[in-house]
């Protein structure tokens, strides 16, 4: 490969690197100066012309201190050129921890802050708070994790886990010496959510929202609210009518003024961020009731967009070749649709004395034994729902028709929510009859043969066998004759693919909307102001999805409950003096509309300048890396912090005793 | 800091939520964040809840406290949150819609307000008992900080096992200790008041087949999590019995839940995946070891649950189906496990050796709050819910549940449910408060 790589270098590769080698002498020319100027500057002001760090260095009850010789760390890191104090505490976190940063601050004059203990994902916040007390911009400070990073990954060494902390102390104090105060970025805050999708997780979405005085744009692309539920009868496990369900939630969202209920419509165009998404709605709205186009200006989207059930294809299990397999939606629908006065269940012209229920269609496929789906994927997950639907099924079919033998064919029976367990009793003293089998000896579905052997069965016997080796038998190869298959089966993600490409919403393994973490922001998704609420995150029972929703709601009403958007100000800069309007960084950059050229006049002339959105910058620093003019700069991350730190990381800390030794990678 | 809310008439917060575990403090938070006034009360001396002593947590495998520290933290450090920790709630007595909420301040014999948490006095202390924070394997002095990352970190002394020495007050920088302090009850009003009081396990020896209380290598769950933190009691797995290093761990699931001879039949929704995330991580900790799950049915029903399972088997943890009818103790601190399975006709009743068991304990209600509040429990024990599309409204106006305190759920699940609760609120006291003020108009902004 390097033999290769030597041999096609590319022509002009030396020019190149010689550009950039004078550029960089250059920038280290123009940063000297301003360095310069800087401290005369500070000289002027009556300020000192060094900075004054504090460094505080935490015990964290023996967590640290129990591998790390923390008073030697202290004792090294207040020889590094610029710090005022060094000092130690069992818990920097706890009160009296904060309270000598923020007293140093006020009291010896400090202006840049290092806190030396956890990561700073548990109190990197807690700390700048800290150091906003001492009337101190929060952005001077610098979090160094010497715990994760140090005693717990370097227990056994305790001597290397000491240096390392010293060094990445010391290199965190070189980036803070070129900080400069940042504020916080104010955006615009447009009160009004756009809520996609008016299944119950929609309507309750906008009905919390609503109810709470935000107003809401609910947007569904059938005719009518309710989703899914439409299809359903009775669910369990309070065995209410799936409408009487809807009905209620729907009066919550009819009943208030705050909400815009707009049916046969679909967003069509997302572009915008946090507080402020430009979004157009199209379809059957407006006074006429005609096609038309409305354009709506949301501060936040809840994607309520919800589930399909999935499609068995053609033969899986002989769906669509025997007219007796249905799926659960299917066989309920067929359910609801029978006489009330039926004494014995017909289908297709076929008298029903045996059905059979097979969980796990669609759902928990496993590599080398299932078929993937179109795309070449698996769905591996659990559709969490299927067990109890189809317990609730088969007893209330046992219920109605005594005389039709019900068998259910399992892998594991997966009734763990509250009243869901009563199902599977009262199932199994109901007669159902279980068969379990193992996912890597999956059972077969086959038209019977007829006891004559290749013809077809006579009209006395059942039309379809099922294979199982049962592990309830120990392991019996069992052949079940029956009349009606019913598959359970999973669910699969809504096709919402244009709003996924046009938001850039993740979507995870199992294409269902992908959260930033399941514990920390579960119903936030990596594009800052989108919400999941319900299935559109993956598979959910009713509660859990009202629950996920009302989740969702929550996050919106924090997000409204402030005048102003608020995002970190770790976004990229433009130094307009050293741009050329090139255009490399808008090329490289991720985001859309994060970054773009605009037309400016300079000296009377009309060229092209890069220009940032703070609102869509995720703070990426792709941009940095290509200009060739260090026209980009990373607000709290800039270059000459990042050479800083490095000079400070690349610190000499074998002897303990001598100051640390800078060493200069230039 | 937050913790010495004081109980006298001025301070009337917006909700008052019962219990600081994970479901509480993220309603507090939820709430905290619209602007809204929050009590959360804690009977124990720190916020965290079970949450704060597990080792990691599935499916992600992220370490518990990297999790639970921060909401620790930020609740802590909210400026709309206050804490009351050590405090148990007797009583609530709604009056024309406003929650007198009864309050017993339990004594700690510490001075909140002077403890500065230096622990000076645990060092000092003499007096030691099993650490109930490292499920009894550790040493906790009778005066001392609950636990590293306690959230407030503040020494609280144990009456039951202080000598009355005086070793701590001598020692102690602030004059903290108070050994003549009372327990107080106070009461506070609040409009919305949050149930999290999540659950308690069933006893290790509920079924007494087991033989739990024969050996001291028949464990619960909740120890094995202490066992596989990296700063749990040991720094490494060991049995409890002698401190040898597990050769063979068994885990007996549904041991106190799916049973209807001990007054549980509901299943209690998280076991097996933590005994397959215990089995993982024991994989790693003890490489040579053999772990085998005995169980009735693999429910890995959550997001990325059924993946995780799969990996489990894949990294050849054992799965046996069958349940475990017998647990005898034997020589040496082993333990003989009597099993019947379905999947091998040739030997149905099986006999099997390990050196550790795990016990899955049911999840059973913590609080039972239809004693002394207005909240009715449904026969389960846990609290009723009736509101079909609002799962979180109690039988009670004005008062909501989140988490466990309504049934077993997993932490995914209990977060979302958390929020779902804050939400609730919020939207009950603006409507409230809007029916209240209809000619100023509504107070919370939004």
């Amino acid at each position: 490969m390097s033999d290769n790589r030597h041999s096609t270098a590319q022509p002009g590769k030396e020019e190149y690197e010689e550009a950039v080698l004078k550029d960089d002498a250059e920038y280290r020319q123009q940063h000297e100066t301003v360095k310069r100027q800087q401290a005369e500057e500070r000289e002027r002001a009556g300020e000192p012309a060094e900075p004054k760090v504090g460094v505080y260095i935490c015990r964290c009850g023996g967590n640290i201190s129990d591998v790390v010789d923390v008073e030697r760390v202290a004792q090294v890191v207040a020889m590094v050129p610029g710090v005022a104090v060094a000092k130690v505490h069992t818990f920097m976190c706890s009160d009296p921890g904060q309270h000598t940063i923020s007293n140093d601050i006020l009291e010896n004059g400090l202006d840049r802050v290092v806190v030396a203990s956890c990561s700073p994902f548990l109190h990197e916040q807690t700390f700048r708070g800290a150091v906003s007390r001492g009337n101190l911009n929060p952005y001077l400070y610098e979090h160094v994790n010497i715990r994760e990073q140090g005693s717990w990954a370097h227990k056994h060494d305790p001597e290397g886990a000491t240096r390392l902390a010293i060094q990445m102390i010391t290199g965190a104090v070189g980036k803070l010496r070129n900080a400069q105060p940042l504020e916080l970025i104010k955006l615009p805050n447009h009160r009004q959510a756009l809520v996609i999708g008016g299944g119950i997780a929609g309507m309750k979405t906008a009905a919390e929202l609503a109810a709470r005085g935000i107003r809401v744009l609910l947007v569904e692309s059938s005719n009518r609210l309710g989703g899914r539920l439409n299809e359903r009868g009775r669910v369990y496990p309070s065995e209410t009518m799936a409408s009487d369900l809807v009905a209620d939630l729907e009066r919550q969202v009819r009943n208030n003024g705050n909400i815009d209920i707009l049916l046969n419509s679909k967003v069509t165009v997302v572009d915008g961020f946090i507080g402020n998404f430009r979004t157009v709605i199209e379809g059957l709205i407006g006074p006429s009731g005609g096609f038309d186009k409305r354009d709506a200006l949301v501060g936040a989207i809840v994607m309520a967009t919800g589930y399909r059930p999935y499609v068995p294809r053609d033969g899986e299990f002989l769906y669509r070749q025997d007219p007796c397999v249905l799926t659960t939606p299917e066989f309920i629908q067929m359910m609801q649709n029978l006489d009330a006065g039926t004494g014995s269940l017909q289908y297709n012209r076929r008298t029903i004395r045996s059905v059979a229920f097979l969980h796990c269609v669609g759902s928990r496929q496993l590599d080398g034994v299932n078929e993937p789906q179109a795309d070449g994927t698996l769905n591996k997950y659990c559709s969490r729902t299927c067990c109890s639907t189809i317990l609730q099924q088969s007893l209330a079919l046992r219920k109605r028709f005594p005389q039709v033998h019900v068998y259910d064919f399992h892998r594991d029976i997966r009734t763990y929510g509250r009243g869901e367990e009563e199902y599977y009793t009262e199932a199994s003293k109901a007669g159902v009859v279980f068969f379990r089998y193992n996912g890597e000896d999956p059972l077969q579905v086959e038209r019977a043969t007829g006891a004559s052997g290749k013809q077809a069965p006579s009209r006395k016997e059942a039309p379809i066998t099922i294979t199982v080796k049962d592990m309830l038998t120990w392991g019996q190869e069992i052949a079940v004759p029956v009349d009606m298959v019913v598959l359970g089966v999973g669910m699969v993600p809504s096709h919402i693919e244009d709003l996924v490409d046009s938001i850039k919403l993740p979507t995870g393994e199992d294409h269902f909307l992908q959260e930033v973490h399941p514990k920390l922001r579960p119903v936030e998704v990596a594009v800052n102001g989108v919400l999941i609420a319900g299935t559109a995150q993956g598979p959910m029972n009713i509660q859990e999805t009202l629950n996920a929703a009302a989740a969702a709601a929550v996050k919106a009403a924090a997000m409204f409950a402030r005048e102003m958007v608020e995002l970190n100000p770790y976004v990229a800069s433009v130094d307009a003096s050293l741009c050329c309007g090139e255009g490399l960084c808008v090329t490289q950059c991720d985001y859309e509309g994060a970054l773009h050229l605009v037309e400016t006049e300079i000296d009377g002339q009309t060229v092209q300048r890069a220009e940032v959105n703070a609102g869509l910058c995720v703070g990426c620093g792709a941009c940095v890396a290509v200009c060739p003019h260090r026209a980009m700069e990373l607000n709290g991350w800039r270059l000459d912090q990042f050479e800083a730190m490095v000079d400070g990381l690349m610190a000499d800390t074998q002897h303990a005793d001598c100051e640390p030794q800078l060493v200069n990678l230039g | 800091m937050t913790t010495s809310a004081n109980g006298n008439n001025t301070y009337r917060p917006d909700a008052i939520i019962v219990g600081a575990g994970i479901a509480g403090m993220q309603s507090a938070l939820d709430l905290a964040d619209q602007g809204l006034q929050v009590l959360l009360v804690e009977r124990e001396s720190s916020i965290g809840g079970h949450m704060i002593a597990l080792a990691k947590v599935f499916p992600t495998l992220d370490c518990a406290s990297c999790i639970t520290a921060p909401k620790m933290s930020a609740s802590a450090h909210h400026d709309n949150i206050r804490i009351m920790v050590n405090t148990e709630v007797q009583a609530i007595r709604t009056v024309r819609g406003t929650h007198h909420v009864k309050l017993l301040r339990k004594a700690t014999y510490v001075n909140f307000d002077k403890c500065i948490g230096c622990r000076l006095c645990e060092y000092a202390c003499d007096s030691e008992y099993p650490d109930p924070f490292e499920a009894g394997l550790g040493a906790r002095r009778a005066i001392a900080v609950p636990f590293t990352n306690a959230i407030p970190q503040k020494a609280v002394l144990n009456p039951e096992l202080c000598t009355t020495c005086g070793s701590c007050a001598r020692v102690c920088p602030t004059d903290a200790i108070e050994y003549d302090q009372q327990s107080e009850v106070v009461e506070i009003e609040t409009d919305a008041v949050v149930v999290a009081s999540g659950f308690a396990l069933n006893s290790l020896n509920i079924k007494p087949q087991y033989n739990a209380l024969q050996s001291k290598n028949i464990i619960s769950a909740l120890t094995m999590e202490r066992l596989l933190a990296p700063h749990g009691p040991y720094g490494r797995v060991l049995r409890p019995s002698d401190g040898k290093i597990p050769s063979s761990v068994a885990f007996v699931q549904c041991a106190g839940s799916r049973d209807v001879s001990i007054g549980v039949p509901y299943c209690s929704r998280v076991c097996c995946m933590y005994a397959i995330k215990q089995a993982m991580l024991l994989s790693g900790a003890l490489p040579i070891a053999d772990i085998t799950i005995y169980y009735m049915d693999i429910r890995a029903f959550g997001k990325g649950y059924e993946q995780f399972y799969q990996n489990a088997k894949a990294m050849g943890i054992n799965f046996v189906r069958g349940k475990v009818a017998r647990i005898d103790p034997i020589e040496d601190g082993d333990l003989n496990l009597h099993v019947e399975t379905t999947e091998d006709a040739e030997n149905i009743l099986q006999e099997h050796h390990h050196d550790l068991v795990v016990l899955a304990q049911g999840m059973v209600p913590e609080w039972n709050p239809s004693l002394s509040t207005p909240v009715a429990v449904a026969s389960d024990g846990f609290v009723a819910t009736p509101m079909l599309t609002a799962p979180t409204s109690t039988t009670a106006n004005g008062i909501f549940v989140a988490g466990v305190a309504s049934g077993p759920k997993d932490i995914v699940d209990t977060i979302a449910e958390a929020g779902a609760a804050a939400m609730q609120v919020s939207q009950y006291l603006y409507q409230k408060r809007a029916a209240q003020e209809h000619v100023a108009g509504p107070v919370l902004v939004g």
